[in-house]
């Protein structure tokens, strides 16, 4: 009989305080995961969005394109009119 | 007795089992709601992530492509440079425009980083070195369009003054002098016969406003200058040119 009531006592100040404070910190752990996934999300969008202007490359490219082949064509003048260095 | 111990401390196994049971379900399901949560802000990470890699697929090629390009220009314009001015002078002559760059030499060419370097900068303005690399048909070149190359390291400020169309800086033994000038000067500025000779009297102009109505058939109008033209005479100083209707002399 004393021996079940040690058990009780066992399970109500000991095993009892244990489990609510070990589920607590589980818890805890996964609510102060959810703001920085929110931010992540957030972020994510912002980067998706800012990555918009990629398409614009194809342009710069074309344009880089035809910039040095007027360079080239400049060059090559030049390379005619000058004289090598002796 | 001993049976109510005995139900006292069963009822209180029993509560003590139920506070157990009923925290396990609160936290746990508090818990499940959170991770629920973070799925869902998960999907969304993983939507945008996605997106992110979509649209950055093509920008490694497109980006390659964009510096092969500059690199190739790069290559021409430093390879055009070192053919026309030469490895040192190009050097120099990049270290002049961007102090410094020389160091970092040329990209096409590995020896240029150890070549020295001459301090072209220092002993010309930017639009000098503009004319000088321009060639001999540079005017700046004129004074020696056979000469020797445009700049000595060695001696390039007498290189320097070498490049004008000027006999100062050859030192000769005697400089042309400066011409006379006045009325006593071996050499008049405008050999003329009259110059010197007395003043002639200077023709006299009148200009006659009456109209003449009897006069030749001209336009019809009265005003002066309307119909006719002034006419000079002869050519004789005393001669008096008169306003003519329809170009008769009066």
């Amino acid at each position: 009989m004393i021996l079940w009531w040690i058990g009780d006592m066992v399970l109500l100040v000991v095993i009892l305080p244990v489990v609510v404070y070990l589920l607590k910190g589980v818890l805890d752990a996964a609510k102060s995961i959810v703001p920085s996934v929110d931010e992540i999300a957030k972020t994510a969008r912002a980067g998706s969005k800012d990555l918009d202007a990629a398409a614009l490359l194809l342009t710069t490219q074309d344009e880089v394109k035809q910039t040095v082949a007027v360079v080239a064509d400049y060059g090559g003048s030049l390379d005619v009119i000058l004289d090598d260095a002796r | 007795m001993a049976v109510y111990a005995l139900a006292a401390a069963g009822a209180v196994t029993i509560v003590a089992v139920a506070l157990i049971v009923l925290a396990l379900v609160f936290y746990l399901v508090s818990t499940i709601v959170a991770l629920r949560k973070i799925t869902a802000g998960l999907d969304e990470v993983i939507a945008g992530v996605g997106e992110i890699v979509e649209k950055s697929a093509p920008v490694n090629g497109v980006v390659t492509t964009i510096n092969e390009q500059l690199d190739a220009g790069v290559e021409l314009l430093e390879g055009l440079l070192v053919k026309k001015a030469g490895m040192a002078d190009a050097l120099g002559l990049v270290d002049g425009l961007y102090p410094g760059a020389a160091a970092a030499g040329f990209r096409a060419f590995p020896d240029s980083t150890t070549t020295e370097v001459p301090r072209i900068g220092e002993v010309y303005t930017l639009g000098t070195l503009t004319l000088a690399r321009l060639g001999r048909e540079a005017p700046i070149a004129a004074a020696s369009p056979e000469g020797p190359v445009l700049r000595n390291p060695a001696y390039a400020s007498a290189a320097a003054r070498g490049l004008y169309p000027e006999v100062r800086q050859t030192h000769p033994a005697s400089l042309p002098k400066s011409p006379v000038i006045g009325t006593g000067a071996p050499v008049q500025y405008e050999q003329r016969e009259d110059i010197g000779a007395p003043r002639k009297r200077l023709p006299g102009r009148t200009v006659l406003a009456e109209p003449h109505p009897e006069g030749a058939g001209g336009s019809g109008s009265g005003a002066p200058g309307s119909g006719g033209e002034p006419e000079q005479g002869n050519g004789s100083p005393d001669e008096t040119i008169r306003w003519t209707r329809g170009g008769e002399r009066e």
